[in-house]
């Protein structure tokens, strides 16, 4: 397939998908349909353009036929390439997950067109070329991410909604200003030229530079939730039903994380010695934040919702350290996360919609009623914690590896340290939620849906999914690492992805 | 609002508006306008309209067909049928009250369904780029140029659709609004 169809075909195919269900308003099964068939080639599109760019290192095309860095630039690597794939995994979990766990409502006031937009918003932030770009896709994103975020308007969701929108439009203007100064700076936002501008060392803008860096640095760190602009994460992502929760709380900080790692890697270098140190610092106090918040909780969906923050910090902790092991250690597990945040958040969804609440205290016995569902929380909660033959195992060894050969050994410390206390919250549910007999107040006169045992293995097989692919991740984790090195040997070594996307002249 | 001055002016002036916001539609591959601004002007006929009548009377007036058809009579041949249909439903269209052997539908074009044109002809105006082995969106115009309407080609499409989704996004929000 030629690179100008594989790049635009992410992006094109959502949005046929959501306007397909637009056409069928009023039908909801139709719409179903449209939005399954959809999220499978979303799914197949991504991996055709992941093995393309295994090869070829980056393809890009040029929209509309403008020569590079006048026109709109989309360009692949195995970075973008792999977060898309990731995302098209939980993409189709969650769709087949919203066939049982959602109700009908939402089903039918647009939840799968809108889904089907924020994938697209989500392939266009990693294929993008270009700055301003970059910020509209994300944009996009965002609005999505509100209408799911309020759909179905219940009191406590427009709480949480309102609080994403206000302090997600602040970070938008952040960004927005970090874009201008950058175009007054360089007079150019492709990425491709802009990154051979910084790395002119006589530039006389180059000191300027580092001012840029900051804002986008506190732009995306609160799109990422990251030390201290975090708060707003654990008051939102718990409100709605956690067929859309789960797929915006798995996938969007890692997206504000992707981004910051192509930016940090591919414009803001010159300014590193003052830039990483900053980051260790953050990274560190990221991960300690979220897991202690998580202790305080006592509500299964909150307690996640704190483990994204303190699994940020993992993230920002392989860019802080900026060796090839340790950005190889954050693509992996950022992709390892992706997948066991969702499955968690599924789980949970599966505990809260059979016994109606979510709430630590009045849960128990789950054990005893779902075994299956025991074991399938039990295999991702370790997965998440990173014990050792789990997909989470690989990811912090080689970030823990990286800080060490670094000399990161604080750094190191906090984020082993930080693992003990994640086990700690993960067997805190598994004791309140599976393990402990359900407490005799709640067991007289509460609610309990009966179970359909159909309808309950279509809950259990996008989770039975999930936890497949974690498991392989898991025993078989070699093609990732590999995959996972060549990403950060591309993110490190610029070249092919400049001389790429400014090689792109007109077709005639 | 219901004044009569306002609603008999709003029977001329709707028109007008959608005249004007086709031809700014129209003009603006080399002057301001384009299909944005265009659907927006486009929409203020409508919106002028509801204000004038109430939601209902403009759905009924723009957005609702009611087609006409009855089962084939033995000594009509299937041209003849389809002729009497057509002209049931054009020309010597029937009276709006209950006919003895015609059977009614009532065809509606909501604003999601122009909404999903627009965004159809907008998308799928880049893929003629694609189908001839060029990136996606690549313009293709046609040689001629047309009086009034000037040069066509695929950018005019994507103006077109846009101008149809912000025409949808518009009588979306003022219909709406109006049910309040």
């Amino acid at each position: 397939m030629p690179s100008d169809l594989l790049l635009v075909l992410p992006l094109l195919l959502p949005l046929y998908g959501a306007l397909l269900c637009l056409a069928f308003w009023q039908r909801e099964q139709w719409q179903t349909v449209m939005a399954g068939i959809f999220q499978v080639a979303w799914l197949v599109a991504g991996m055709i353009l992941l093995q393309r760019v295994l090869e070829a290192e980056v393809i890009s095309t040029q929209v509309g036929n403008w020569p590079a860095p006048f026109g709109i630039t989309l360009a692949a690597d195995v970075l973008s390439a792999l977060i898309l794939v990731t995302a098209g995994v939980i993409g189709l979990a969650v769709y087949l997950f919203s066939l049982q766990g959602l109700d009908i409502t939402r089903r039918r006031f647009g939840y799968y067109p809108l889904l089907l937009l924020l994938q697209m918003g989500v392939a266009g932030v990693c294929l993008t070329g270009d700055l301003f770009n970059l910020y509209v896709w994300f944009e996009l994103l965002l609005i999505c991410c509100f209408a799911l975020l309020s759909l179905g308007g219940t009191k406590g969701q427009l709480e949480g909604t309102l609080k994403y929108v206000t302090i997600n439009f602040l970070a938008s203007g952040l960004l927005l200003t970090g874009i201008g100064i950058m175009y007054s700076l360089y007079g150019s936002l492709n990425l491709a030229e802009l990154a051979m501008l910084v790395r002119q060392p006589e530039h006389p803008n180059l000191p300027l530079l580092s001012m840029v860096s900051v804002f986008f640095l506190a732009g995306f760190g609160i799109k990422a939730a990251i030390f201290p602009l975090f708060f707003w994460l654990p008051a939102s992502y718990h409100t709605p039903p956690v067929a859309i929760s789960a797929f915006i709380a798995g996938l969007l900080t890692k997206v504000g994380i992707y981004t910051l790692i192509r930016l940090f890697t591919l414009l803001f270098i010159s300014d590193l010695g003052f830039m990483l140190p900053l980051m260790v610092v953050l990274a560190a106090l990221t991960m300690l934040i979220g897991v202690i918040g998580a202790a305080a909780q006592t509500d299964f969906k909150k307690i996640l919702s704190f483990h994204i923050i303190s699994q940020i910090g993992y993230m920002l902790m392989g860019l802080a350290i900026y060796t090839p092991l340790a950005l190889a250690g954050s693509v992996f597990f950022i992709v390892h996360n992706i997948l066991v945040k969702t499955n968690l958040f599924l789980i949970s969804g599966i505990v809260a919609q059979r016994y109606r609440t979510s709430s630590l205290k009045r849960l128990g016995g789950v054990y005893l009623q779902q075994p299956m569902l025991s074991v399938l929380f039990i295999l991702s909660a370790l997965s998440l914690a990173g014990t050792p033959p789990s997909s989470g195992f690989w990811g912090k060894l080689m970030l823990a590896r990286a800080g060490l050969e670094a000399g990161e050994y604080v750094l190191v410390g906090v984020s082993l340290f930080v693992s003990i206390i994640t086990l700690f919250s993960m067997t805190k549910i598994w004791n309140e939620v599976f393990w402990k007999p359900r407490p005799v107040s709640v067991r007289k006169g509460s609610l309990v849906t009966p179970v359909n045992p159909l309808r309950l293995w279509q809950l259990y097989l996008p989770v039975t999914m999930l936890l497949g692919v974690i498991l392989l991740i898991g025993v078989y984790a070699r093609p990732l690492v590999r995959i996972s090195e060549q990403a950060a040997e591309r993110l490190l070594h610029i070249e092919p992805y400049t001389d790429t996307v400014l090689s792109n002249k007109a077709v005639k | 609002m219901r004044t009569i001055i306002f609603a008999t002016a709003i029977r001329y002036l709707t028109p007008l508006f959608l005249i004007f916001s086709l031809y700014i539609l129209l003009r603006g591959h080399n002057h301001p306008g384009g299909g944005f601004i265009g659907g927006l002007i486009g929409s203020i006929a409508f919106v002028f309209h509801v204000l004038a009548h109430g939601s209902d009377r403009t759905v009924n007036a723009y957005f609702r067909v009611k087609l006409y058809s009855k089962g084939k009579p033995d000594d009509d041949t299937p041209p003849e049928h389809m002729w009497r249909l057509l002209s049931a439903n054009t020309w010597n269209r029937l009276p709006n009250y209950p006919q003895p052997e015609w059977r009614y539908h009532i065809v509606r074009l909501r604003p999601a369904y122009v909404m999903a044109i627009g965004l159809f002809l907008a998308a799928s105006s880049g893929l003629l780029g694609l189908f001839q082995g060029m990136p996606f969106m690549t313009s293709w115009w046609m040689e001629a140029e047309i009086p009034i309407i000037g040069a066509l080609g695929t950018p005019l499409l994507f103006d077109a659709g846009v101008y149809l989704l912000v025409l949808g996004m518009v009588l979306k929000m003022i219909f709406t609004m109006s049910k309040e």
